[in-house]
C-alpha cells in the first residue's frame, strides 16, 4: 500500500509541475533594456515588454486635449526610447524619476499599458542634500 | 546614547557566542553546570536586547538625530505614535525589532520548558541562540542602528516618515509579519533538537503545537493586514497583488499550513514523521530567504526596500541552514521511519497527506514564479518575468482543489472510509453544491471559475455544518442538553477541531471574496465640476472642488455625489496632497492621494483623485467598482476567531 502510495502522490506531484510549466505560456514578459527592443527582439506586434529606466528631464507631456493622455522619453544612460501612456499615473512619477513600464512596442515608439514608480516604500534620502539643516 | 546603544548590542553578540560554546559543552561532557550558566547567559543575551530596543525607541522618541536612522526615519513633526513605529521603517531598526521578538520568545521558551524537556532543550537554545547571533552579528557589523548621523553639521530635523507609512494599520502590520516569521525559529529550533537528540516520536510535535499555531496565525493576520492597508491606502484597488515581497510571506505560511496538519498524523497516529520534519525546516528556510529576496534587491519589487550587503550574508545563512537540515535529516533517518502504513486512499490521514501535497505544490508554483526572473535570466540571458496573470492561473485551480479537500476532509474516517458512508455523507453536500452553481448560472454567471468557487463554497459549508449538527445531535440524545449548550460544550471538549472547522469557513468566506474580482469595474476620467460619469450603474457627479492647507499638507478635495437609479448612495471625498509642500525643494515635496471609498457587503465604490491641472480646474479620476471585497475581511475575523478557540489553554493545564 505504501509502495501505491507513493506512487499516486508522486504523480499528483508531477501533475502539479506540468500544470505550473504550462502556465508560462503566454504570461512571460520579458524584462528587456532599449537596445535589446531596437535591435535583439523580434518584435512581434502585441507583445508584451517590459523595462525600467529613468524619466528624461523635461521630457514629460500632457495633451491639450485629453489629461489622461501623456509622453515622456525613457532614459537609460545614452538610450532614449518616446513612451506613451494613457492613463492616472502614480504619485510619485516626475521628471527623473525611476519607472518601471510595461506594454507594446512598434518600432519606434513604447505603448505603455503599465507604469510603476519605483519609489523606496521607505525614505532612503541623502542627509547631506536634506535642506532641513544649517 | 549611539556608544550605549551600540555597546549593548556588541555585548549580547559575545553572550550569545558563550551560550552556544556553553550548550555544546553540556552535550558533550553532561556537566548540568554548563547548562544552567548557558540558560542564564542565553536570557541575559535576550535582556540586552531588549534594552538596545529601548534604548533605541528612546532615542526616537526624544528626536536625538545624532543617531542616523533616527534622523532618516523621523522629524521632530512625525506624530508620537509613529515616532515609536520607524522602530521597524528602516533596515537596520527592523533587524533590531526582528531580533527583539526572537529574544522575547526565546526567554518565554526557556521559562516556559525550564522542567521539561531536559533532552531537548540544550539543542534548542543552542539553535535559537545561533539565529540570534546571525541577526546580532548584523546589527553589529552590517546594518548597526545606532550608528552616528555621517555629518559635519548638526541637524536640526529629520527626514521624517513617508506619510504612506503614516497610516495605524502600518503600525500593526509589520510587527505581526515579524511575530509570524521569527516566531517559526523556536518549532524550527525543536524540529532540529529533536532530530540531535534523536528524540523523534511525537514528543517534540507537541510542545511546538501551540507555539506553530500562534506563529502560523500571527503570519496570516500579518499578510492580511498588508492587503488590508494596500487595500485602504494605496489607490490601487486591490489587496494582493503577487509581488515578490507578498509572495516571500506567503511561502512560509503555505508550508507552516501544510504543517499544523500533517502533525495531526503524526500526534494521532505516529506517521509522516519525515515529512513533518521536512515541512518544518522547509517553512523556517523559506523565512529566512524571503527576507533574503526582499532584502538583496535581487528581484525587483515594488516594495524595494534598501539594497545592501545584507543580501549575500543571508543567502549565507540560508545555506548553512539548509546544510545542517539536509545532513541531520539523512544522518537519522532511520530512526524517523515510523514503519507504519497508510491503509486506504479514502481516509482522513490520506485526506491530510493530499492536502499537503497541494499546499505545497501551491508553494512551489509560488516559489517557481518568483525566482523565474532570476533563473531565466542565468539560463537565458534575458530576465523573464510573470506577473499576476501567471500567478492567477495557476493558483485559482489549486486553490479550488484544496476548498474542496477542506470540504472532503473532515467527513472521511479515520484508517479507512466505507462506501456506505460516503454516500451517506457527501450526497446532501454536494447536492446543495450544485444547486447553488446552477442558481448562479440561471443569474448569468457564465464563467467557469465564479460558477465552481460558488458550488465548492456551498459544499464546504454544508459538510462543516453537517459535522456541527451531528456533534449537537449526539450531544443533546446523550446529555439532554440544549442545542445551544451542546454547541457550547462540544467545541470546549475538542477546542482545535472545532477551531479548525471555524478557520475552514474562515477560509471560505475568503474565496468569496476573491470570486468578486471576476467582476470588478474600473475606469478613469477627466472631470471638471459638475460632469457626471457612470459605472456598473451608479451615476458619480463631481460636486466641489475644495482647497484646504493643513498642518503638514496641502490639499485638494473633490467631492463625488454618488447615486443609483436616483437614489442618493453616498458621497466620496478623495483628496490629493502635497506632504511638505512648504518646501523650498521641489525634490522634497511629495504628492500622495488619500482615496476615498463606499463598502457594503455586495461591493465598495472605490475612488482616487489621480491628478489635478490647477489652471484648468480639470481633475482626473478613476473609479472601481470591487465586489464582495467585505468577504475577504470578514474571513480574516473568522480565521482569528476559529485559531483562537484552537488554541484556548484547556482548563486541564497545558
Amino acid at each position: 500500500m505504501n509502495k501505491k502510495f507513493a506512487a499516486v502522490i508522486i504523480s499528483v506531484a508531477l501533475l502539479m509541475m506540468v500544470w505550473v510549466g504550462l502556465g508560462f505560456e503566454g504570461n512571460e514578459l520579458p524584462y528587456v533594456t532599449i537596445q535589446d527592443l531596437t535591435t535583439k527582439e523580434t518584435v512581434k506586434p502585441g507583445k508584451r515588454f517590459r523595462l525600467g529606466g529613468n524619466v528624461k528631464e523635461g521630457s514629460i507631456i500632457r495633451s491639450e486635449t485629453d489629461p489622461l493622455a501623456l509622453s515622456f522619453v525613457l532614459l537609460q544612460e545614452e538610450q532614449q526610447l518616446p513612451v506613451s501612456y494613457h492613463k492616472i499615473v502614480p504619485d510619485m512619477f516626475k521628471d527623473g524619476s525611476e519607472v518601471i513600464v510595461e506594454g507594446i512596442f512598434n518600432g519606434e515608439r513604447f505603448y505603455a499599458d503599465n507604469l510603476m514608480t519605483k519609489c523606496a516604500s521607505r525614505y532612503e534620502g541623502d542627509l547631506r542634500k536634506s535642506d532641513t539643516s544649517i | 546614547m549611539p556608544t550605549y546603544g551600540a555597546a549593548l548590542l556588541s555585548l549580547s553578540l559575545g553572550l550569545c557566542f558563550l551560550t552556544v560554546v556553553l550548550m555544546g559543552l553540556f552535550v558533550r561532557k553532561g556537566d548540568e553546570r554548563y547548562f544552567f550558566v548557558g540558560q542564564r547567559t542565553c536570557l541575559t543575551v535576550c535582556f540586552l536586547v531588549v534594552l538596545a530596543t529601548i534604548t533605541l525607541l528612546a532615542g526616537l522618541m526624544k528626536s536625538d538625530f545624532n543617531v542616523d536612522y533616527v534622523a532618516k526615519y523621523t522629524s521632530i513633526g512625525t506624530p508620537t505614535i509613529y515616532k515609536f513605529t520607524a522602530l521597524w521603517a528602516g533596515q537596520s531598526g527592523s533587524l533590531l525589532f526582528w531580533l527583539f521578538v526572537l529574544s522575547c520568545y526565546v526567554a518565554v521558551v526557556i521559562v516556559q520548558n525550564r522542567n521539561r524537556h531536559e533532552k531537548l532543550m540544550p539543542y534548542v537554545i543552542m539553535t535559537l541562540s545561533v539565529i540570534q547571533g546571525f541577526f546580532l552579528l548584523m546589527v553589529n557589523f552590517v546594518a548597526n542602528p545606532f550608528a552616528p548621523v555621517e555629518t559635519d553639521f548638526i541637524l536640526q530635523d529629520g527626514l521624517g516618515l513617508n506619510p504612506l507609512l503614516q497610516n495605524p494599520t502600518m503600525a500593526i502590520h509589520p510587527p505581526m509579519l515579524y511575530l509570524g516569521y521569527v516566531g517559526f525559529s523556536v518549532p524550527f529550533a525543536f524540529a532540529i533538537a529533536a532530530l540531535c537528540s534523536r528524540q523523534l516520536d511525537a514528543v517534540w510535535v507537541r510542545s511546538i503545537r501551540r507555539w506553530t499555531l500562534f506563529t502560523w496565525l500571527a503570519l496570516g493576520i500579518g499578510i492580511l493586514l498588508g492587503g488590508w492597508w494596500a487595500y485602504n491606502e494605496l489607490g490601487w484597488g486591490g489587496y494582493w497583488a503577487w509581488d515578490p515581497v507578498e509572495n516571500a510571506s506567503f511561502m512560509p505560511w503555505l508550508t507552516g499550513t501544510a504543517f499544523i496538519h500533517s502533525i495531526i498524523i503524526q500526534e494521532k497516529k505516529n506517521m509522516l514523521r519525515v515529512w513533518n520534519m521536512i515541512l518544518i525546516l522547509v517553512t523556517f528556510l523559506l523565512c529566512i530567504f524571503g527576507t533574503f529576496l526582499t532584502r538583496s534587491g535581487i528581484v525587483s519589487s515594488v516594495h524595494s526596500f534598501t539594497q545592501s550587503s545584507l543580501g549575500p550574508m543571508f543567502f549565507g545563512f540560508v545555506l548553512l541552514i539548509l546544510a545542517v537540515s539536509i545532513y541531520l535529516v539523512l544522518s537519522r533517518l532511520d530512526d524517523l521511519k515510523s514503519g507504519k502504513r497508510m491503509e486506504s486512499f479514502v481516509s482522513r490521514e490520506s485526506g491530510f497527506l493530499f492536502n499537503n501535497v497541494v499546499f505545497v505544490s501551491i508553494c512551489f508554483a509560488v516559489l517557481w514564479g518568483t525566482m523565474f526572473p532570476i533563473i531565466s535570466e542565468a539560463v537565458t540571458g534575458t530576465q523573464i518575468t510573470v506577473g499576476a496573470p501567471f500567478f492567477n492561473q495557476i493558483t485559482i485551480p489549486i486553490g479550488l482543489l484544496l476548498l474542496t479537500l477542506s470540504g472532503i476532509g473532515p467527513l472521511l474516517a479515520w484508517r479507512r472510509t466505507s462506501r456506505e458512508s460516503l454516500t451517506r455523507n457527501f450526497s446532501i453536500p454536494v447536492l446543495i453544491g450544485l444547486v447553488m452553481a446552477g442558481v448562479v448560472m440561471i443569474a448569468g454567471v457564465r464563467s467557469i471559475y465564479p460558477v465552481m468557487t460558488v458550488a465548492l463554497t456551498a459544499f464546504v459549508t454544508s459538510t462543516i455544518s453537517t459535522e456541527f449538527w451531528r456533534g449537537i445531535t449526539v450531544r443533546r440524545r446523550k446529555f439532554n442538553e440544549s442545542s445551544l449548550q451542546a454547541l457550547f460544550r462540544m467545541i470546549s471538549k475538542n477546542r482545535s477541531r472545532y477551531g479548525g472547522y471555524i478557520v475552514h469557513i474562515g477560509i471560505v468566506f475568503m474565496f468569496v471574496g476573491f470570486i468578486g474580482k471576476a467582476f470588478d469595474k474600473d475606469r478613469e476620467w477627466a472631470m471638471s465640476v459638475g460632469d457626471e460619469v457612470r459605472i456598473a450603474g451608479y451615476d458619480i457627479r463631481l460636486t466641489a472642488l475644495d482647497e484646504e492647507e493643513r498642518s503638514n499638507h496641502y490639499a485638494w478635495i473633490a467631492t463625488l455625489d454618488v447615486t443609483k437609479k436616483g437614489e442618493t448612495v453616498t458621497s466620496l471625498q478623495p483628496e490629493k496632497r502635497i506632504y511638505f509642500h512648504k518646501n523650498p525643494n521641489p525634490d522634497r515635496r511629495q504628492p500622495h492621494s488619500e482615496l476615498s471609498l463606499h463598502s457594503t457587503w455586495r461591493e465598495d465604490v472605490y475612488s482616487v483623485f489621480g491628478g489635478i491641472d490647477p489652471e484648468k480646474e480639470l481633475l482626473t479620476i478613476k473609479i472601481m467598482v470591487n465586489r464582495l471585497v467585505r468577504f475577504v475581511w470578514l474571513g480574516g475575523y473568522v480565521l482569528l476567531f476559529g485559531t483562537v478557540i484552537a488554541l484556548w489553554p484547556d482548563r486541564r493545564g497545558l
